[in-house]
């Protein structure tokens, strides 16, 4: 697919934004998503998470969309509003737990700004980078969520437990990813420009 | 003139006398069957095989006769149908409402004795789960406005829930008896020994247990009084005995007598 002259413009700027001093390109910038289709899908990922999470878990790890969502904005939109958006979603996930303090808005925040980094790594090369992408991404989450918890001691009991739980969640929400850029290749990026 | 006979006349000839005789022999056996009363080898022959024709006939003057019938009725067909359909989706749908009714009957029962029984309890409906699923715990739909508090105990028809951890005016955040956070006060009933009831995410560990105490698998746990909960509540009963030797406690793992993966209404006791 040609590029247009705005559409390198655009790659060069984000690329400038996130690395700056640098001159090359990025092997692609995916379109932002629009802000409503976000809203919307990480209040059905919440509600569908609240609803049946411990039905879905395998070994004590149900799969996360609110971290797959997260991922999947920052890959998209850069660290800064990656790490914005994670941070609402964390805030909203408290709000629902009830019991987590703010735990989980710095964790997903967090998360949100790595995985936008993330996606400015050599893993931009592939549209699949949200598979390593959002396995990495929980695990740092989770352990910036326990260590959250400690710091408003309210520290996880059973650690080994839930270091287990993270690992499989882990290896849950990165499957998930994988099937979900399978079913849906627009998710990797519909106006994305290869050089 | 002369008659002069020919092949052809003949011919005529053996015919008539041909058919006079086929018919003297039918008449014959027609007259043999009507003489013993059965039915003659004649009748019976063209009897089966028009019948064939008959009924082919028959059915097939009757599907031109429905098939007019049927495109003279079918506006009105078509109105009686839909009438039908939506009956039908009507019936059907209040079927599955008296069977849900029928099915959540008991639970509704239980609950509300439960309630009756427990002065002030506040009868609410689990209605969502930790999102993440790191702790073993639920959200009921009664908050403060309904009077719940923190550290309320919190019950169902078959034993100890677990107690409220956070509340919200309108909803209330419980941690399970699972959950490895939660600590309860307990008993066990057979002798009165004390322990306090641990989560160990998928069932509950009776820790602290005096090795005196002659644990048995399937005595009964209950919990013993303290902030959430008044003494005599089922918890559940011990599985499992876990007696080291050289220990200053023994340990039991207790299988708890709430189901807790078809949880739906619960009682909150106001301490």
């Amino acid at each position: 697919m040609a590029r247009g002259n705005v559409d390198v413009a655009r790659t060069r700027a984000f690329w400038a934004a996130n690395k700056p001093g640098e001159t090359a390109a990025p092997a692609y910038a995916p379109e932002p998503p629009v802000w409503w289709h976000v809203a919307l899908a990480l209040f059905a990922a919440l509600i569908l998470q609240s609803a049946f999470a411990p039905f879905v878990a395998i070994r004590g790890a149900s799969p996360s969309l609110v971290v797959l969502l997260v991922s999947w904005y920052a890959v998209r939109t850069g660290s800064l509003r990656g790490m914005t958006f994670g941070l609402i979603a964390g805030a909203c996930e408290d709000a629902v737990t009830g019991s987590t303090g703010v735990s989980w808005t710095f964790a997903t925040a967090l998360a949100g700004a790595l995985a936008g980094r993330l996606a400015r790594t050599w893993l931009a090369d592939t549209k699949l980078a949200l598979v390593p992408g959002a396995a990495l991404v929980t695990l740092v989450r989770y352990g910036a969520f326990a260590l959250a918890m400690q710091l408003q001691r309210r520290p996880l009991d059973l650690p080994l437990l839930h270091f287990h739980a993270a690992l499989w969640q882990s290896a849950v929400d990165a499957l998930l990813a994988l099937v979900l850029l399978a079913l849906f290749p627009r998710l990797g990026g519909a106006g994305a420009h290869r050089r | 003139m002369v008659s002069i006979f020919t092949y052809r006349d003949e011919r005529k000839l053996f015919a008539v006398i041909g058919t006079i005789i086929v018919a003297a022999l039918i008449a014959l056996i027609q007259l043999d069957a009507a003489k013993t009363g059965k039915p003659s080898p004649i009748s019976v022959a063209v009897g089966s095989s028009t019948l064939l024709f008959e009924r082919a006939l028959a059915a097939a003057g009757s599907g031109v006769r429905d098939f007019g019938a049927t495109i003279g009725q079918a506006p009105r067909l078509f109105a009686r149908n839909a009438e039908l359909a939506a009956q039908n989706d009507a019936l059907r749908s209040e079927n599955e409402r008296l069977r849900e009714a029928l099915a959540a009957s008991p639970d509704a029962q239980a609950i509300a004795a439960v309630a009756a029984r427990e002065p002030g309890g506040i009868v609410a409906t689990i209605v969502g789960y930790d999102p993440e699923n790191i702790s073993r715990s639920v959200t009921i739909d009664r908050g403060s406005q309904a009077g719940v508090k923190r550290d309320d105990g919190v019950i169902d028809s078959d034993g100890v829930v677990g107690r409220v951890t956070d509340v919200a005016p309108y909803e209330s955040s419980v941690l399970l008896i699972t959950d490895g956070a939660s600590k309860v006060p307990a008993v066990v009933q057979r002798g009165r020994w004390w322990g306090i009831a641990t989560g160990t995410n998928s069932s509950v560990r009776l820790q602290y247990v005096s090795q005196d105490a002659k644990l048995q698998a399937g005595d009964v746990v209950v919990t013993g009084e303290g902030r959430s909960f008044h003494a005599g509540l089922l918890i559940g009963r011990v599985s499992q005995i876990d007696h080291p030797e050289g220990a200053l406690y023994q340990t039991a793992v207790v299988t708890p007598a709430v189901p807790f993966g078809r949880l739906s209404h619960v009682v909150v006791l106001p301490h």
